[in-house]
């Protein structure tokens, strides 16, 4: 794939063809998605819509800390702001004023942006002093303290809840919030504007000396980033109509911290899989029934089996990636070999499983080991390949020509 | 607050045409710059002028404060005491990007190139502080930004060319080896379109054919691009026969000044080169 | 506005009599702080990584306390009549295994996860020591016990530490105080007389007319002692301190007394401080870092299972497998007010936290005591970003 921006700039020719084509597309998706409504059955549909909302937040929260190299870890917060303000609003002012629900939607969704982004602006300010992981924790830290203030707020309905009237759903508009996050993102590294914001993950003493106003990029990208989290949460509360405190817990957080990693700091096109993803996945496993028709049970055993499996195949992985140096097949085959190894061991380690105390009649509803996959998932990606699957590398329509080009000329030769 | 408005840039385009076009004075001058990090004083009481199209070198053994020199000159660090001026204006003080914008532009010694971008877009990332076009039109890639991107990296592309670069435009920099990363950052901080360019030992870990050609490039640099040069180098052969004038600093002081013979036969040059191969 | 009048004051809640109470509460609250605080410190010092997994090592030292409790027959269904004499052989053998097995998960963590990203990007780093630290919490959650949230129980402290220590500051009038004496006697004469009169007739006390005069005495001499109460309790100050509270504080005293002997005295401190000040020089002067570094999870992490272990049998939050993160990053905060790297500053930021922490509870906000942590931390890095005791340095370029 091709490398960030170097590779495949924009060209001025056939611009605006493609453009319009681009622009028709992302229409008719976002069209064909609220056409699903209906058809299909309305829990897929509501994971449909919630994995729009996922890829926003995904997405945004790569420009602050993919592109910008800011390591934000408290994105629900903005997420929370933007349902919050925007709750606020339509429970005290939709009656009464002449718009209709879906304007009212844009209005409040605009609102939910403004409002986060003024809370990343807040948050930007201090964080341009710190770096790296001091950062992390502040970010975390004002995530906290959002949350408290808001569970102490009879206005905002306190640890309770508050009631969004009227829910006002309008899927299109999520998918078409996530395609106008991924188009942003995408042009800004696509054209000049974005290197300063590269350059400042790089290094930023350079970028300085460079004339980049490092302090200007990073509050940049904290605004545009919250400001969508933002977006997205006016139209998820809106969706969901009650919103608690609970449903921005640090979790969502780290979720969407997960995303950006496994997808690849940097790559939009990561943050965009990897959100699909890592969000379809577990609600999928919580579609599978068990025999009993419940809601499918794994026993422990298996679990534990399965962890050691992992561990296994981590340290072949490892050891294949810094002792082997073949290529090509020979390299597909080791890693294909590790995995063969991990999944003996898994299988060999399960009579062993069960015999720890009690551990041999314990299952889990799949349902609860969700973090567990995600936080397993990180620390493999980070052991294995820390700059995440997809890496900095984009998908480019250049890409899959020269894709198709390679395999045309395989055929003539 | 998420782009510099037009007329920011305009006023610091004019402020730049000013300075540039006051003629007569010195394009640096250094007047008893001093900075102090808690006990240790790593630059004291530096003074020297630069005037215009000056091939100057700064020289000394390790520790010296060479390099202090350069980021005190660039607004890394603010300097203790002592005043900094850039054609006759006060520099002391302000943030780099400020002072990048007036026309000063280094390289580093331990090279900090953009390791992940590759050599063409760590120029653009160089050429991009004259850009005119709104954050706003790029987000809605307008056609404005999209032309003035590709413009940004045709300039790109010709200073990879004098640099003789212009194969590795889309290798990572990275990934460059160690003279090619050195020349890159010459081209990077060449891109911002300096008056001044200051390099921190550009012909380090270089091949002797390597460094002719570097000397050759610096000359370039003066002669066909106009630049004034202030560089700071080991290698004391490749100093003398390319520079015109010469500061020699020691333990944060300056020891010595003039042409190269002057400084060359200096006896305190000479003690405090001792046990250094000169 | 007259914003100190006694009216205000009253409320929002504050009351200056209970100050020195809510300081001392800080203090030992603080104490456990800074023992948590001393391995990120020494951790971030060495191998500049936020452990973010040491909040987790903590909830697990609590865990096995509880499990080392409820092997020594003080479990949850048994009835504490049933259970036997605490001890401090138990105590001490709970801290010990406690120090021991933190020490060992603390060694894991660090070879599986931080040690093969020793040379990747400090944000690698971080990220796994998140994803570790998530992986305890969740897969805590699926292995320990958790609901209701487990506590340990009271009787494992042995008789003489059972009970709270009171200290008078200041005494309420002598006269008040016999007042409120003379009136609680009274009161109870008067109940004591009703009873024995209602008893005989086979009747309650609702059963006498409302102006019975025992009845009215009663209500009168009530209203008296509930007027004078409040009155001797404000006029009075006093420390009340659960005795085992003061034990853990002696404890934590002495275990940092031979954590500073530890870093200063010995060959293996040195070898610490040297590769705190830079890790490159000190394994090129030939410190076998990797033992440095195994030696300052041992330390730390043990340090973590002793302030758990102290935190669940003096202090007794019940368990979770969250139980770990708010103390966690508390203590991360406390390390940074410090000033991070920095021993002594460890410390005092612990110290600064809990007295901070109790200092809201005290004026009324204890909603908000979980806030205060990272307002601490985002006021100290805006204008101290080095710590307290720290020093900030520029970057060399
Ligand atoms: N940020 C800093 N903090 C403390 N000391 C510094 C800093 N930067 C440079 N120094 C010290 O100043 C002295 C001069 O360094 P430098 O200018 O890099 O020397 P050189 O002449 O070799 O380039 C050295 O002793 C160095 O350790
Ligand atoms: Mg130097």
């Amino acid at each position: 794939m091709a490398s960030v921006t170097a590779d495949s700039p924009v060209k001025p020719g056939a611009f605006w063809g493609t453009r319009l084509l681009s622009i028709v597309l992302a229409l008719a998706f976002c069209f064909g998605i609220g056409a699903m409504e209906g058809s299909i059955p309305p829990f897929a549909f509501r994971i449909l819509v919630l994995a729009g909302l996922y890829v926003t937040l995904s997405v945004s929260l790569n420009l602050i800390n993919g592109i910008t190299g800011q390591f934000s870890i408290g994105h629900a917060a903005f997420y929370q702001v933007g349902a919050y303000v925007t709750g606020f609003l339509t429970i005290n002012y939709f009656d009464g004023q002449p718009l209709t629900a879906i304007p009212w939607l844009v209005i409040m969704m605009i609102a939910g942006a403004a409002g986060a982004g003024i809370v990343g602006l807040m948050v930007g300010l201090p964080s341009l002093r710190l770096r790296g992981d001091y950062l992390a924790i502040v970010t975390l830290g004002f995530g906290e303290i959002i949350s408290i203030v808001t569970r102490n707020q009879k206005a905002l309905g306190g640890s309770y809840g508050m009631q969004i009237e009227p829910k006002i759903q309008a899927p299109w508009l999520v998918w078409l919030l996530a395609i106008i996050c991924i188009a942003v993102c995408r042009n800004l590294i696509k054209t000049a504007h974005g290197l300063p914001f590269l350059a400042v993950r790089e290094d930023e003493v350079a970028s300085s000396a460079m004339g980049v106003n490092t302090t200007k990029t990073k509050v940049t990208a904290f605004v545009i980033g919250s400001a969508f989290a933002g977006a997205a949460g006016a139209l998820y509360g809106h969706f969901e109509s009650f919103i608690t405190p609970d449903m921005f817990k640090m979790e969502v957080s780290f979720i969407i911290l997960t995303m950006v990693v496994i997808g690849g700091t940097g790559s939009i096109t990561g943050s965009t899989l990897a959100a699909l993803f890592l969000f379809g996945l577990p609600e999928w496993l919580r579609t599978l029934k068990g025999a009993d028709g419940n809601a499918l049970q794994i026993p422990a055993p298996q679990v534990i089996a399965a962890l050691f499996g992992v561990v296994v195949f981590v340290a072949c992985a490892r050891w294949v990636r810094d002792r082997y140096h073949e290529k090509g097949m020979k390299l597909a085959g080791a890693y294909g070999s590790a995995v063969g190894i991990a999944v003996v061991a898994s299988l060999l380690f399960r009579p062993l499983a069960a015999l720890i105390p009690s551990m041999a009649e314990t299952s889990w509803e799949i349902n609860s080991l969700r973090m567990v996959i995600f936080a397993v998932t990180l620390v493999v990606v980070m052991l294995l390949r820390p700059e995440g699957v997809l890496g900095h590398h984009e998908f480019s329509w250049a890409w899959l020509r020269s894709l198709f080009n390679k395999k045309n000329k395989e055929v003539q030769a | 607050m998420s782009e510099d408005g037009m007329t920011d840039l305009q006023e610091e385009e004019l402020d730049r045409a000013d300075l540039i076009h006051s003629e007569g004075g010195h394009v640096l001058s250094l007047m008893d710059a001093t900075i102090k990090f808690g006990g240790l004083t790593a630059v004291n009481k530096v003074s020297f002028d630069l005037s215009r199209g000056d091939l100057f070198g700064l020289i000394g053994p390790n520790g010296a404060g060479k390099t202090t020199c350069f980021n005190l000159i660039t607004g890394v660090y603010k300097p203790t005491s002592g005043e900094i001026l850039f054609h006759g204006k006060s520099v002391a003080g302000m943030k780099p990007n400020q002072i990048a914008h007036l026309g000063i532009c280094r390289t580093f010694q331990n090279i900090r190139l953009f390791g992940a971008l590759s050599s063409l877009e760590n120029v653009v990332v160089g050429g991009f502080l004259r850009h005119k076009t709104p954050l706003l039109s790029s987000l809605l890639l307008m056609p404005s930004a999209v032309t003035e991107t590709a413009e940004l990296r045709e300039k790109a592309m010709h200073l990879l060319e004098v640099m003789n670069l212009a194969d590795d435009a889309h290798t990572r920099s990275r990934d460059l080896p160690y003279g090619k990363q050195r020349r890159l950052e010459i081209a990077r901080a060449m891109a911002t379109d300096p008056s001044l360019i200051l390099l921190d030992e550009p012909a380090a870990g270089m091949n002797p054919q390597e460094k002719e050609e570097l000397s050759t490039t610096v000359r370039r640099i003066r002669d066909e691009f106009n630049k004034t040069v202030l560089l700071i180098e080991h290698d004391m052969r490749f100093v003398m026969g390319l520079c015109e004038k010469i500061v020699v600093l020691d333990h944060g002081e300056e020891i010595a000044a003039g042409g190269p013979d002057e400084v060359r036969n200096d006896p305190k040059v000479i003690e405090a080169y001792l046990g250094e191969a000169v | 506005m007259d914003l100190f009048s006694p009216h205000l004051l009253a409320e929002s809640g504050i009351n200056f009599s209970t100050l020195p109470s809510q300081l001392v509460n800080g203090l030992l609250l603080g104490s456990i702080y800074a023992l948590i605080a001393l391995g990120y410190t020494m951790v971030y010092g060495v191998l500049r990584l936020i452990n973010f997994a040491h909040g987790e090592v903590f909830m697990l030292g609590a865990y096995t306390s509880l499990f080392v409790a409820w092997k020594q027959g003080f479990g949850q269904g048994v009835s504490p009549d049933q259970m036997p004499q605490g001890s401090w052989g138990l105590l001490i053998g709970m801290m010990i295994i406690s120090m021991l097995v933190c020490a060992i998960i603390g060694v894991i963590i660090e070879f599986v996860a931080y040690r093969p990203m020793r040379n990747q990007s400090r944000i690698a780093a971080l990220i796994t020591a998140i994803g570790i630290s998530l992986l305890l919490q969740y897969g805590g959650q699926l292995f320990l016990p958790a609901e209701p949230p487990p506590s340990i129980s009271e009787k494992v402290l042995p008789d003489s530490i059972q009970g709270s220590y009171t200290m008078n500051l200041k005494k309420a009038p002598p006269q008040l105080v016999a007042d409120l004496d003379a009136a609680k006697t009274k009161l109870q004469e008067i109940k004591d007389r009703l009873v024995e009169r209602t008893t005989a007739m086979g009747i309650s006390e609702f059963g006498l007319p409302d102006d019975d005069p025992d009845r009215v005495a009663k209500l009168e001499t009530q209203d008296l002692v509930n007027r004078l109460n409040p009155q001797v309790e404000e006029q009075s100050i006093a420390i009340i301190v659960p005795k085992g509270q003061l034990v853990m504080f002696g404890t934590v005293v002495m275990l940092m007394g031979i954590l500073w002997w530890l870093v200063m005295f010995t060959k293996t401190g040195r070898a610490m401080r040297a590769a705190a000040h830079d890790f490159e020089s000190a394994s090129l002067m030939g410190i076998n870092v990797n033992r440095v570094v195994v030696i300052t999870f041992i330390i730390g992490s043990a340090l973590a299972g002793a302030g758990a272990m102290m935190n669940a049998v003096f202090i007794r939050t019940p368990l979770t497998p969250f139980y770990g993160f708010m103390p966690g990053v508390k203590a991360f905060v406390a390390a940074v007010l410090g000033g991070i790297g920095n021993i002594p500053g460890a410390v005092l930021g612990g110290l600064v936290m809990g007295i901070a922490e109790s200092l809201i509870v005290w004026v009324g906000y204890s909603e908000y005591k979980d806030a205060i942590a990272f307002v601490i931390l985002i006021v100290v890095l805006m204008f101290r970003p080095g710590g307290l005791l720290g020093s900030s340095k520029v970057e060399k370029v």
